[in-house]
Protein backbone atom coordinates (compact mmCIF):
# COMPACT_ATOMS: atom_id res chain seq x y z
CA UNK A 1 0.00 0.00 0.00
CA UNK A 2 3.01 2.31 0.20
CA UNK A 3 4.15 1.73 -3.49
CA UNK A 4 5.59 5.31 -3.87
CA UNK A 5 7.73 5.00 -0.66
CA UNK A 6 9.29 1.42 -1.21
CA UNK A 7 9.53 1.31 -4.57
CA UNK A 8 13.34 0.91 -6.10
CA UNK A 9 14.96 4.62 -6.83
CA UNK A 10 15.30 4.41 -10.71
CA UNK A 11 17.88 5.44 -12.67
CA UNK A 12 17.49 8.54 -15.62
CA UNK A 13 15.46 6.79 -17.96
CA UNK A 14 15.21 6.58 -21.57
CA UNK A 15 12.81 9.97 -22.03
CA UNK A 16 10.84 7.97 -24.84
CA UNK A 17 9.96 4.93 -22.34
CA UNK A 18 8.79 7.57 -19.73
CA UNK A 19 6.43 8.73 -22.34
CA UNK A 20 5.29 5.78 -23.11
CA UNK A 21 4.41 4.66 -20.33
CA UNK A 22 2.75 7.64 -19.24
CA UNK A 23 0.36 7.56 -22.62
CA UNK A 24 -0.22 4.20 -22.40
CA UNK A 25 -1.26 4.33 -19.11
CA UNK A 26 -3.45 7.49 -20.01
CA UNK A 27 -5.38 6.23 -23.07
CA UNK A 28 -6.13 3.23 -21.56
CA UNK A 29 -7.75 4.89 -18.37
CA UNK A 30 -9.41 7.41 -20.44
CA UNK A 31 -11.10 4.35 -23.01
CA UNK A 32 -11.51 2.43 -19.61
CA UNK A 33 -13.12 5.83 -18.18
CA UNK A 34 -15.40 6.02 -21.06
CA UNK A 35 -16.51 2.09 -21.14
CA UNK A 36 -18.02 2.92 -17.63
CA UNK A 37 -19.64 5.63 -18.60
CA UNK A 38 -21.02 4.48 -21.28
CA UNK A 39 -20.48 0.44 -20.85
CA UNK A 40 -24.35 -0.47 -20.45
CA UNK A 41 -25.33 1.00 -23.52
CA UNK A 42 -22.81 -1.01 -25.22
CA UNK A 43 -24.31 -4.40 -24.63
CA UNK A 44 -27.84 -5.10 -25.56
CA UNK A 45 -28.64 -7.73 -22.98
CA UNK A 46 -29.54 -6.53 -18.80
CA UNK A 47 -26.52 -8.01 -16.39
CA UNK A 48 -28.99 -9.63 -14.55
CA UNK A 49 -31.12 -11.12 -17.21
CA UNK A 50 -31.54 -14.94 -16.73
CA UNK A 51 -31.30 -17.31 -19.95
CA UNK A 52 -31.46 -20.96 -18.66
CA UNK A 53 -31.99 -21.58 -22.07
CA UNK A 54 -27.99 -20.46 -22.96
CA UNK A 55 -26.08 -21.51 -20.08
CA UNK A 56 -22.20 -21.56 -20.62
CA UNK A 57 -22.09 -20.25 -23.83
CA UNK A 58 -17.67 -19.93 -24.34
CA UNK A 59 -16.65 -16.56 -25.93
CA UNK A 60 -17.79 -15.70 -29.73
CA UNK A 61 -20.28 -17.12 -29.83
CA UNK A 62 -23.54 -14.97 -31.03
CA UNK A 63 -25.01 -12.53 -29.21
CA UNK A 64 -22.67 -12.94 -26.73
CA UNK A 65 -19.20 -11.90 -27.24
CA UNK A 66 -17.91 -13.04 -24.06
CA UNK A 67 -20.09 -15.82 -23.68
CA UNK A 68 -22.99 -16.22 -20.64
CA UNK A 69 -22.73 -18.01 -17.50
CA UNK A 70 -24.04 -20.67 -15.05
CA UNK A 71 -27.27 -18.79 -15.77
CA UNK A 72 -27.25 -18.13 -19.38
CA UNK A 73 -26.53 -14.05 -17.85
CA UNK A 74 -24.27 -12.33 -20.78
CA UNK A 75 -20.91 -11.93 -19.61
CA UNK A 76 -20.19 -8.69 -21.51
CA UNK A 77 -23.29 -6.95 -19.90
CA UNK A 78 -21.68 -8.47 -16.67
CA UNK A 79 -17.91 -7.28 -16.66
CA UNK A 80 -19.34 -3.65 -17.96
CA UNK A 81 -21.80 -3.43 -14.96
CA UNK A 82 -18.77 -4.52 -12.80
CA UNK A 83 -16.44 -1.85 -14.47
CA UNK A 84 -18.97 0.88 -13.01
CA UNK A 85 -19.00 -0.61 -9.60
CA UNK A 86 -15.81 -1.45 -8.99
CA UNK A 87 -14.39 2.16 -10.55
CA UNK A 88 -16.76 4.25 -8.84
CA UNK A 89 -16.01 2.72 -5.53
CA UNK A 90 -12.23 2.66 -5.85
CA UNK A 91 -12.40 6.11 -6.67
CA UNK A 92 -14.63 7.07 -3.44
CA UNK A 93 -12.67 5.07 -1.57
CA UNK A 94 -9.68 6.86 -2.81
CA UNK A 95 -11.28 10.14 -2.55
CA UNK A 96 -12.21 10.08 0.95
CA UNK A 97 -8.50 9.07 2.02
CA UNK A 98 -7.07 11.54 -0.29
CA UNK A 99 -9.17 14.62 1.63
CA UNK A 100 -8.97 13.11 5.17
CA UNK A 101 -5.28 12.20 4.76
CA UNK A 102 -4.05 15.07 3.36
CA UNK A 103 -5.31 17.84 5.50
CA UNK A 104 -4.30 15.65 8.58
CA UNK A 105 -0.46 15.22 7.06
CA UNK A 106 -0.15 19.00 6.46
CA UNK A 107 -1.19 19.51 10.45
CA UNK A 108 0.92 16.70 11.52
CA UNK A 109 4.53 18.03 9.06
CA UNK A 110 4.18 21.22 10.17
CA UNK A 111 3.06 20.87 14.07
CA UNK A 112 5.02 20.62 17.28
CA UNK A 113 1.58 20.53 19.81
CA UNK A 114 -0.21 17.42 20.91
CA UNK A 115 -2.16 16.93 17.84
CA UNK A 116 0.52 16.77 15.85
CA UNK A 117 2.39 14.43 17.77
CA UNK A 118 -0.65 11.81 17.78
CA UNK A 119 -1.18 11.98 14.37
CA UNK A 120 2.41 11.05 13.53
CA UNK A 121 2.35 8.22 16.05
CA UNK A 122 -0.96 7.24 14.45
CA UNK A 123 0.03 6.87 10.80
CA UNK A 124 3.55 5.34 12.10
CA UNK A 125 2.01 2.62 13.83
CA UNK A 126 -0.65 2.50 10.68
CA UNK A 127 2.10 1.26 8.72
CA UNK A 128 2.32 -2.19 9.82
CA UNK A 129 -1.18 -2.30 10.68
CA UNK A 130 -3.29 -5.35 8.91
CA UNK A 131 -5.76 -2.47 7.81
CA UNK A 132 -7.58 -5.46 5.78
CA UNK A 133 -8.30 -7.28 9.08
CA UNK A 134 -9.82 -4.41 9.98
CA UNK A 135 -11.73 -3.71 6.99
CA UNK A 136 -13.61 -7.21 7.23
CA UNK A 137 -14.36 -7.03 11.15
CA UNK A 138 -15.79 -3.49 9.97
CA UNK A 139 -17.63 -4.55 7.56
CA UNK A 140 -19.03 -7.27 9.97
CA UNK A 141 -20.44 -4.46 12.05
CA UNK A 142 -21.48 -1.99 9.57
CA UNK A 143 -22.67 -4.14 6.88
CA UNK A 144 -22.36 -4.19 3.13
CA UNK A 145 -23.02 -2.32 -0.22
CA UNK A 146 -21.39 0.71 -1.68
CA UNK A 147 -21.26 3.56 0.68
CA UNK A 148 -20.06 1.20 3.24
CA UNK A 149 -17.32 -0.45 1.50
CA UNK A 150 -16.53 3.02 -0.61
CA UNK A 151 -16.38 4.60 3.36
CA UNK A 152 -14.54 1.85 5.06
CA UNK A 153 -11.91 1.68 2.22
CA UNK A 154 -11.15 5.18 2.44
CA UNK A 155 -11.58 5.38 6.32
CA UNK A 156 -8.85 2.35 7.07
CA UNK A 157 -6.52 3.80 4.42
CA UNK A 158 -6.30 7.29 5.23
CA UNK A 159 -2.68 7.24 6.74
CA UNK A 160 -1.20 6.13 3.46
CA UNK A 161 -1.84 9.60 2.37
CA UNK A 162 -1.11 11.45 5.81
CA UNK A 163 1.83 9.82 5.92
CA UNK A 164 3.35 10.83 2.39
CA UNK A 165 2.37 14.77 3.09
CA UNK A 166 3.46 14.74 6.47
CA UNK A 167 6.89 13.94 5.13
CA UNK A 168 6.91 16.44 2.05
CA UNK A 169 5.90 19.04 4.50
CA UNK A 170 8.33 18.64 7.03
CA UNK A 171 11.06 18.62 4.26
CA UNK A 172 9.72 21.41 2.44
CA UNK A 173 9.96 23.20 5.57
CA UNK A 174 13.13 22.92 5.83
CA UNK A 175 14.12 24.41 2.41
CA UNK A 176 15.39 28.08 1.73
CA UNK A 177 12.59 29.58 0.35
CA UNK A 178 10.05 28.43 2.40
CA UNK A 179 12.23 30.05 5.43
CA UNK A 180 12.94 33.14 3.75
CA UNK A 181 8.56 33.36 2.83
CA UNK A 182 8.33 32.61 6.82
CA UNK A 183 10.96 35.18 7.34
CA UNK A 184 9.35 37.80 5.30
CA UNK A 185 5.83 37.68 7.28
CA UNK A 186 3.75 35.69 4.44
CA UNK A 187 0.86 34.34 6.04
CA UNK A 188 0.17 30.97 7.37
CA UNK A 189 -2.32 30.46 4.56
CA UNK A 190 -0.87 32.22 1.85
CA UNK A 191 2.57 29.83 2.63
CA UNK A 192 0.68 26.61 2.36
CA UNK A 193 -1.04 27.57 -0.92
CA UNK A 194 1.65 29.36 -2.61
CA UNK A 195 4.40 27.25 -1.54
CA UNK A 196 3.43 24.13 0.13
CA UNK A 197 0.38 22.46 -1.96
CA UNK A 198 2.52 23.16 -5.19
CA UNK A 199 5.48 21.46 -3.50
CA UNK A 200 2.95 18.52 -2.69
CA UNK A 201 1.31 18.12 -5.99
CA UNK A 202 3.64 15.72 -7.82
CA UNK A 203 4.06 12.82 -4.96
CA UNK A 204 0.19 13.11 -4.52
CA UNK A 205 -0.19 12.85 -8.35
CA UNK A 206 1.81 9.56 -8.25
CA UNK A 207 0.37 8.05 -4.86
CA UNK A 208 -3.43 8.80 -6.34
CA UNK A 209 -3.14 5.78 -9.06
CA UNK A 210 -1.37 3.41 -7.20
CA UNK A 211 -3.79 3.54 -4.21
CA UNK A 212 -6.64 3.57 -6.62
CA UNK A 213 -5.03 0.46 -7.77
CA UNK A 214 -4.55 -0.85 -4.39
CA UNK A 215 -8.69 0.10 -3.20
CA UNK A 216 -10.01 -1.63 -6.46
CA UNK A 217 -8.08 -4.69 -5.77
CA UNK A 218 -9.32 -4.74 -1.38
CA UNK A 219 -12.85 -3.88 -3.07
CA UNK A 220 -12.59 -6.56 -5.42
CA UNK A 221 -10.78 -9.10 -2.88
CA UNK A 222 -14.12 -8.21 -0.36
CA UNK A 223 -16.71 -8.37 -2.67
CA UNK A 224 -14.86 -11.99 -3.50
CA UNK A 225 -14.68 -13.17 0.13
CA UNK A 226 -18.72 -12.56 -0.37
CA UNK A 227 -18.88 -9.58 2.37
CA UNK A 228 -18.34 -6.67 0.36
CA UNK A 229 -20.96 -6.13 -2.07
CA UNK A 230 -24.18 -7.52 -1.50
CA UNK A 231 -24.44 -11.41 -2.77
CA UNK A 232 -25.66 -11.55 -6.68
CA UNK A 233 -25.01 -7.49 -7.67
CA UNK A 234 -22.78 -7.61 -10.88
CA UNK A 235 -19.12 -7.24 -9.13
CA UNK A 236 -16.21 -8.49 -10.31
CA UNK A 237 -15.85 -10.61 -7.14
CA UNK A 238 -19.05 -11.74 -6.66
CA UNK A 239 -18.13 -13.38 -10.59
CA UNK A 240 -14.82 -14.83 -9.59
CA UNK A 241 -16.66 -16.09 -6.52
CA UNK A 242 -19.35 -17.49 -7.97
CA UNK A 243 -17.20 -19.21 -10.90
CA UNK A 244 -15.44 -20.63 -8.70
CA UNK A 245 -17.94 -24.19 -8.86
CA UNK A 246 -17.09 -24.14 -13.43
CA UNK A 247 -13.71 -23.83 -13.61
CA UNK A 248 -13.61 -27.37 -14.88
CA UNK A 249 -15.85 -26.85 -17.71
CA UNK A 250 -16.49 -23.45 -18.13
CA UNK A 251 -13.18 -21.53 -17.53
CA UNK A 252 -14.13 -18.53 -19.28
CA UNK A 253 -16.48 -17.46 -16.28
CA UNK A 254 -13.47 -17.23 -14.19
CA UNK A 255 -11.36 -15.83 -16.82
CA UNK A 256 -13.77 -12.61 -18.26
CA UNK A 257 -13.99 -11.20 -14.51
CA UNK A 258 -10.30 -11.90 -14.03
CA UNK A 259 -8.82 -10.28 -17.12
CA UNK A 260 -11.04 -7.29 -16.47
CA UNK A 261 -9.37 -6.74 -12.80
CA UNK A 262 -6.07 -7.19 -14.31
CA UNK A 263 -6.00 -4.78 -17.01
CA UNK A 264 -7.67 -2.56 -14.67
CA UNK A 265 -5.12 -2.90 -12.09
CA UNK A 266 -1.57 -2.81 -14.84
CA UNK A 267 -3.36 0.22 -16.35
CA UNK A 268 -3.87 2.17 -13.08
CA UNK A 269 -0.09 0.73 -12.46
CA UNK A 270 0.92 2.13 -15.54
CA UNK A 271 -0.40 5.35 -14.91
CA UNK A 272 1.28 5.53 -11.99
CA UNK A 273 4.87 4.29 -12.83
CA UNK A 274 4.49 7.07 -15.95
CA UNK A 275 4.18 9.95 -13.82
CA UNK A 276 6.79 9.13 -11.46
CA UNK A 277 9.09 8.57 -13.83
CA UNK A 278 8.23 11.88 -15.32
CA UNK A 279 8.72 13.68 -12.11
CA UNK A 280 12.23 12.54 -11.43
CA UNK B 1 18.06 5.64 32.48
CA UNK B 2 20.30 4.07 29.92
CA UNK B 3 19.29 4.35 25.95
CA UNK B 4 18.15 0.58 25.57
CA UNK B 5 15.68 0.84 28.44
CA UNK B 6 14.39 3.86 27.06
CA UNK B 7 13.90 2.30 23.61
CA UNK B 8 12.24 -0.68 24.98
CA UNK B 9 9.86 1.87 27.36
CA UNK B 10 8.99 3.20 23.96
CA UNK B 11 8.22 -0.11 22.23
CA UNK B 12 5.94 -0.48 25.00
CA UNK B 13 4.35 2.99 25.18
CA UNK B 14 3.61 2.00 21.08
CA UNK B 15 2.60 -1.26 21.84
CA UNK B 16 -0.20 -0.35 24.36
CA UNK B 17 -1.13 2.57 22.26
CA UNK B 18 -1.93 0.64 19.44
CA UNK B 19 -3.76 -2.32 22.00
CA UNK B 20 -6.16 0.69 23.08
CA UNK B 21 -6.59 2.44 19.71
CA UNK B 22 -7.67 -0.84 17.74
CA UNK B 23 -10.05 -1.90 20.97
CA UNK B 24 -11.78 1.71 21.41
CA UNK B 25 -12.01 1.50 17.29
CA UNK B 26 -14.27 -1.10 17.60
CA UNK B 27 -15.90 -0.83 20.66
CA UNK B 28 -17.40 2.27 19.47
CA UNK B 29 -18.16 1.08 16.29
CA UNK B 30 -20.01 -2.25 17.72
CA UNK B 31 -22.50 1.14 19.41
CA UNK B 32 -22.55 3.48 16.72
CA UNK B 33 -23.71 0.59 14.39
CA UNK B 34 -27.25 0.14 16.08
CA UNK B 35 -27.95 -2.30 18.73
CA UNK B 36 -24.98 -4.30 20.07
CA UNK B 37 -27.26 -6.69 21.65
CA UNK B 38 -28.24 -7.83 17.83
CA UNK B 39 -25.22 -8.16 16.19
CA UNK B 40 -23.72 -10.22 19.10
CA UNK B 41 -26.58 -12.13 19.71
CA UNK B 42 -27.19 -12.92 15.97
CA UNK B 43 -30.21 -11.71 13.84
CA UNK B 44 -32.58 -14.24 14.73
CA UNK B 45 -32.11 -13.84 18.38
CA UNK B 46 -35.52 -13.91 19.90
CA UNK B 47 -36.43 -10.90 22.71
CA UNK B 48 -35.32 -13.19 25.59
CA UNK B 49 -31.87 -14.15 24.26
CA UNK B 50 -31.79 -10.42 23.18
CA UNK B 51 -32.10 -9.67 26.97
CA UNK B 52 -30.01 -12.66 28.30
CA UNK B 53 -26.77 -10.91 26.07
CA UNK B 54 -28.12 -7.22 27.21
CA UNK B 55 -27.12 -8.68 30.76
CA UNK B 56 -24.40 -10.53 30.07
CA UNK B 57 -22.42 -7.55 28.38
CA UNK B 58 -23.95 -5.28 30.45
CA UNK B 59 -25.34 -3.25 27.58
CA UNK B 60 -28.18 -1.50 29.85
CA UNK B 61 -25.92 0.43 31.58
CA UNK B 62 -24.13 3.81 30.42
CA UNK B 63 -21.19 3.88 27.82
CA UNK B 64 -18.95 5.06 30.40
CA UNK B 65 -19.36 2.15 32.44
CA UNK B 66 -19.63 -0.44 29.35
CA UNK B 67 -16.23 1.01 28.50
CA UNK B 68 -14.88 0.57 31.64
CA UNK B 69 -16.00 -3.06 32.16
CA UNK B 70 -14.96 -3.44 28.86
CA UNK B 71 -11.34 -3.02 28.97
CA UNK B 72 -11.38 -4.51 32.34
CA UNK B 73 -12.45 -7.72 30.60
CA UNK B 74 -9.85 -7.29 27.94
CA UNK B 75 -6.88 -6.84 30.89
CA UNK B 76 -8.62 -10.43 31.85
CA UNK B 77 -7.89 -11.48 28.52
CA UNK B 78 -11.71 -12.43 28.60
CA UNK B 79 -13.03 -11.84 25.22
CA UNK B 80 -16.81 -13.27 25.34
CA UNK B 81 -17.11 -16.88 24.00
CA UNK B 82 -18.14 -17.66 20.20
CA UNK B 83 -21.55 -17.17 19.23
CA UNK B 84 -21.75 -20.19 16.64
CA UNK B 85 -20.11 -22.85 19.90
CA UNK B 86 -19.96 -21.33 23.21
CA UNK B 87 -16.28 -21.85 23.26
CA UNK B 88 -13.99 -18.75 24.80
CA UNK B 89 -13.19 -16.88 21.18
CA UNK B 90 -9.45 -16.36 22.10
CA UNK B 91 -9.04 -19.94 22.56
CA UNK B 92 -10.65 -20.51 19.32
CA UNK B 93 -7.99 -17.49 17.94
CA UNK B 94 -4.97 -19.37 19.28
CA UNK B 95 -5.77 -22.51 18.01
CA UNK B 96 -6.43 -21.99 14.10
CA UNK B 97 -3.18 -19.76 14.95
CA UNK B 98 -0.08 -22.15 14.25
CA UNK B 99 -2.07 -23.42 10.98
CA UNK B 100 -1.54 -19.78 9.63
CA UNK B 101 1.65 -19.06 11.18
CA UNK B 102 2.83 -22.39 8.83
CA UNK B 103 1.01 -20.78 5.94
CA UNK B 104 3.02 -17.35 6.13
CA UNK B 105 6.60 -19.06 6.86
CA UNK B 106 6.25 -21.18 3.74
CA UNK B 107 4.95 -18.29 2.01
CA UNK B 108 7.96 -16.41 2.80
CA UNK B 109 10.41 -19.06 2.28
CA UNK B 110 8.86 -19.13 -1.58
CA UNK B 111 8.98 -15.36 -1.50
CA UNK B 112 12.54 -15.83 -0.88
CA UNK B 113 13.71 -18.47 -2.90
CA UNK B 114 12.40 -16.62 -5.82
CA UNK B 115 13.18 -13.30 -5.01
CA UNK B 116 16.98 -13.25 -3.86
CA UNK B 117 18.36 -15.32 -7.21
CA UNK B 118 15.91 -13.24 -9.42
CA UNK B 119 17.05 -9.68 -7.76
CA UNK B 120 20.32 -10.29 -8.01
CA UNK B 121 20.61 -11.55 -11.43
CA UNK B 122 18.43 -8.63 -12.60
CA UNK B 123 20.67 -6.05 -10.98
CA UNK B 124 23.82 -7.83 -11.77
CA UNK B 125 23.13 -8.37 -15.69
CA UNK B 126 22.68 -4.47 -17.01
CA UNK B 127 22.69 -5.50 -20.55
CA UNK B 128 21.17 -8.92 -20.94
CA UNK B 129 17.89 -8.60 -23.44
CA UNK B 130 16.46 -11.77 -21.35
CA UNK B 131 16.21 -8.97 -18.47
CA UNK B 132 13.24 -7.08 -19.91
CA UNK B 133 11.23 -10.26 -20.41
CA UNK B 134 11.65 -11.25 -16.53
CA UNK B 135 10.99 -7.37 -15.80
CA UNK B 136 7.39 -7.19 -18.19
CA UNK B 137 6.91 -10.93 -16.16
CA UNK B 138 7.59 -9.15 -12.74
CA UNK B 139 5.28 -5.92 -13.85
CA UNK B 140 2.40 -8.21 -15.16
CA UNK B 141 2.69 -10.37 -11.88
CA UNK B 142 2.63 -7.09 -9.81
CA UNK B 143 -0.72 -6.58 -11.83
CA UNK B 144 -2.70 -9.67 -10.89
CA UNK B 145 -4.27 -9.77 -7.30
CA UNK B 146 -2.89 -12.53 -5.52
CA UNK B 147 -6.84 -14.06 -5.73
CA UNK B 148 -6.92 -14.11 -9.29
CA UNK B 149 -3.52 -15.87 -9.37
CA UNK B 150 -4.95 -18.56 -6.95
CA UNK B 151 -7.54 -18.63 -9.23
CA UNK B 152 -5.08 -19.46 -12.67
CA UNK B 153 -3.15 -21.65 -10.42
CA UNK B 154 -5.73 -24.10 -8.99
CA UNK B 155 -7.50 -23.85 -12.39
CA UNK B 156 -4.04 -25.28 -14.22
CA UNK B 157 -2.49 -27.29 -11.58
CA UNK B 158 -5.84 -28.45 -9.95
CA UNK B 159 -8.36 -29.01 -12.22
CA UNK B 160 -6.83 -29.31 -15.73
CA UNK B 161 -3.59 -31.46 -14.64
CA UNK B 162 -4.96 -32.38 -11.24
CA UNK B 163 -1.02 -32.88 -9.52
CA UNK B 164 -2.24 -31.37 -6.04
CA UNK B 165 -5.53 -30.79 -4.19
CA UNK B 166 -8.04 -27.73 -5.34
CA UNK B 167 -8.53 -27.02 -1.62
CA UNK B 168 -7.89 -28.10 2.02
CA UNK B 169 -5.25 -28.66 4.51
CA UNK B 170 -3.99 -32.40 4.30
CA UNK B 171 -0.58 -32.97 3.86
CA UNK B 172 2.32 -30.79 1.83
CA UNK B 173 0.83 -31.70 -1.33
CA UNK B 174 -2.06 -29.14 -0.35
CA UNK B 175 0.02 -26.77 0.95
CA UNK B 176 1.82 -25.82 -2.03
CA UNK B 177 -0.81 -23.77 -3.99
CA UNK B 178 -2.04 -21.90 -1.36
CA UNK B 179 1.60 -20.72 -0.27
CA UNK B 180 2.77 -20.07 -3.89
CA UNK B 181 -0.47 -17.79 -4.07
CA UNK B 182 0.42 -15.87 -0.88
CA UNK B 183 3.93 -15.43 -1.96
CA UNK B 184 2.71 -13.80 -5.49
CA UNK B 185 2.13 -10.99 -2.83
CA UNK B 186 5.06 -9.81 -2.61
CA UNK B 187 7.54 -11.44 -4.48
CA UNK B 188 7.26 -8.86 -7.12
CA UNK B 189 8.21 -6.12 -5.25
CA UNK B 190 11.17 -7.29 -3.09
CA UNK B 191 12.59 -8.44 -6.08
CA UNK B 192 12.35 -4.85 -7.62
CA UNK B 193 13.78 -3.83 -4.03
CA UNK B 194 16.71 -6.36 -4.31
CA UNK B 195 17.14 -5.83 -8.44
CA UNK B 196 18.04 -2.00 -7.45
CA UNK B 197 19.76 -2.44 -4.04
CA UNK B 198 22.24 -4.98 -5.58
CA UNK B 199 22.96 -2.68 -8.66
CA UNK B 200 23.72 0.48 -6.61
CA UNK B 201 25.77 -1.86 -4.45
CA UNK B 202 27.63 -2.68 -7.61
CA UNK B 203 28.69 0.87 -8.40
CA UNK B 204 29.77 1.52 -4.82
CA UNK B 205 33.41 2.20 -3.78
CA UNK B 206 33.18 -0.67 -1.66
CA UNK B 207 32.82 -2.63 -4.28
CA UNK B 208 35.88 -1.05 -6.40
CA UNK B 209 37.90 -1.89 -3.33
CA UNK B 210 36.78 -5.64 -3.68
CA UNK B 211 37.26 -5.71 -7.06
CA UNK B 212 40.68 -3.94 -7.01
CA UNK B 213 42.00 -6.42 -4.13
CA UNK B 214 41.21 -9.26 -6.73
CA UNK B 215 37.77 -10.38 -5.56
CA UNK B 216 36.15 -12.95 -8.11
CA UNK B 217 32.81 -11.39 -10.14
CA UNK B 218 30.80 -13.65 -7.78
CA UNK B 219 32.17 -13.06 -4.44
CA UNK B 220 31.42 -9.58 -5.16
CA UNK B 221 28.17 -10.66 -5.69
CA UNK B 222 27.34 -12.78 -3.40
CA UNK B 223 29.74 -11.66 -0.28
CA UNK B 224 29.71 -7.96 -0.81
CA UNK B 225 26.45 -6.84 -3.01
CA UNK B 226 23.83 -8.94 -2.04
CA UNK B 227 24.22 -8.55 2.20
CA UNK B 228 23.96 -5.26 1.82
CA UNK B 229 20.85 -5.37 -0.79
CA UNK B 230 19.11 -7.49 1.93
CA UNK B 231 19.65 -5.15 4.38
CA UNK B 232 17.17 -2.80 2.58
CA UNK B 233 15.15 -5.80 1.48
CA UNK B 234 14.39 -6.90 5.73
CA UNK B 235 12.93 -3.27 6.08
CA UNK B 236 10.55 -4.16 3.41
CA UNK B 237 9.41 -7.34 4.83
CA UNK B 238 8.83 -5.47 7.75
CA UNK B 239 6.97 -3.05 6.58
CA UNK B 240 4.53 -5.17 3.93
CA UNK B 241 3.75 -7.74 6.62
CA UNK B 242 0.00 -6.32 7.27
CA UNK B 243 -0.20 -6.90 3.31
CA UNK B 244 0.60 -10.80 4.05
CA UNK B 245 -1.85 -10.85 6.71
CA UNK B 246 -4.11 -9.59 3.73
CA UNK B 247 -3.34 -12.34 1.56
CA UNK B 248 -3.54 -14.71 4.47
CA UNK B 249 -7.25 -13.46 4.76
CA UNK B 250 -8.23 -14.05 1.15
CA UNK B 251 -6.09 -17.08 0.36
CA UNK B 252 -7.05 -19.11 3.48
CA UNK B 253 -10.87 -18.47 2.51
CA UNK B 254 -10.37 -19.94 -1.34
CA UNK B 255 -8.68 -22.73 -0.07
CA UNK B 256 -10.43 -23.44 3.07
CA UNK B 257 -7.36 -23.58 5.41
CA UNK B 258 -8.17 -23.57 8.59
CA UNK B 259 -6.19 -20.49 10.11
CA UNK B 260 -7.58 -16.80 11.30
CA UNK B 261 -7.92 -15.84 8.02
CA UNK B 262 -10.91 -17.91 7.24
CA UNK B 263 -12.08 -17.68 10.58
CA UNK B 264 -12.06 -14.30 10.21
CA UNK B 265 -14.16 -14.09 7.12
CA UNK B 266 -16.21 -17.48 8.85
CA UNK B 267 -17.03 -15.54 11.58
CA UNK B 268 -17.92 -12.28 9.66
CA UNK B 269 -20.29 -14.33 7.54
CA UNK B 270 -22.38 -15.35 10.56
CA UNK B 271 -21.70 -12.42 12.61
CA UNK B 272 -19.86 -14.32 15.52
CA UNK B 273 -18.90 -10.49 16.57
CA UNK B 274 -16.81 -11.72 19.64
CA UNK B 275 -14.21 -13.92 17.25
CA UNK B 276 -14.53 -11.15 15.05
CA UNK B 277 -13.07 -9.09 17.50
CA UNK B 278 -10.23 -11.45 19.42
CA UNK B 279 -9.05 -12.34 15.80
CA UNK B 280 -8.39 -8.82 14.77
CA UNK B 281 -6.57 -7.92 18.55
CA UNK B 282 -4.64 -11.19 17.70
CA UNK B 283 -3.43 -10.07 14.36
CA UNK B 284 -2.67 -6.43 15.14
CA UNK B 285 -0.25 -7.40 18.02
CA UNK B 286 1.39 -10.78 15.84
CA UNK B 287 1.91 -8.38 13.33
CA UNK B 288 3.18 -5.51 15.63
CA UNK B 289 5.15 -8.44 17.29
CA UNK B 290 7.20 -9.73 14.35
CA UNK B 291 7.60 -6.45 12.87
CA UNK B 292 9.57 -5.34 16.15
CA UNK B 293 11.30 -8.57 15.26
CA UNK B 294 12.47 -7.52 11.71
CA UNK B 295 13.51 -4.36 13.39
CA UNK B 296 15.44 -5.82 15.73
CA UNK B 297 16.83 -8.32 12.98
CA UNK B 298 18.22 -5.28 10.61
CA UNK B 299 19.65 -3.80 14.05
CA UNK B 300 21.94 -6.63 14.79
CA UNK B 301 22.44 -7.03 10.56
CA UNK B 302 23.83 -3.97 10.37
CA UNK B 303 26.42 -2.54 12.17
CA UNK B 304 26.10 1.47 10.87
CA UNK B 305 22.32 0.87 13.05
CA UNK B 306 24.19 0.19 16.21
CA UNK B 307 23.92 3.10 18.74
CA UNK B 308 20.83 4.29 16.37
CA UNK B 309 18.00 3.88 18.05
CA UNK B 310 14.10 4.85 17.30
CA UNK B 311 14.87 7.85 20.11
CA UNK B 312 16.99 9.54 18.08
CA UNK B 313 14.54 9.44 15.03
CA UNK B 314 12.16 10.69 16.99
CA UNK B 315 14.25 13.70 18.33
CA UNK B 316 14.87 14.75 15.19
CA UNK B 317 11.23 15.13 13.62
Amino acid sequence: MSAVIDSPPHRPADPRAVEWELWAGATLFGCILVLALIGPMLSAQDAQFIDLEHRFLPPLSTGHVLGTDQLGRDLLARTLHGLRWSFTTAACATALAFSIGTPLGLLAGRSRSLVGKTIRQVTALAQSFPVFVLAVSVVAIVGNGFIALAAILGLVTWPVFCRVVQAETASLFRREYVLAAGMLQMSSWRLYFSHILPGLAASLTVLVPFHFADMLIAESALSFLGIGAPLGAATWGNMLQESRSYLLNAPWIMLVPAGAVVILVITANLLGDGLRRRGQ
Amino acid sequence: MNRKALAFLCWVRDLLFLIAGTTTLLFFLLRLAGDPAIVLAGPDATEEQLAAVRAEYGLDRSLAAQYVSYIGNLASLHLGNSLSDGTPALTKVLTAFPTSLLLASLAMLATLIVAIPTGVWLGARRGDPARTLVRWSLFLLQGCPAFVIALLLVQIFAIELTWVPALGYAGPASWILPAVSVASFLTPKLTRMIEANVSIALDSAYVRTARAIGASNREVLWRHALPNAMLGATALIGAQLAFIVTGLVIIETLFAWPGIGWLLVQSTTNLDFPVVQAITLVAVIAVFLINSFTELLQYWLDPRQRGYTQLDSEAAA
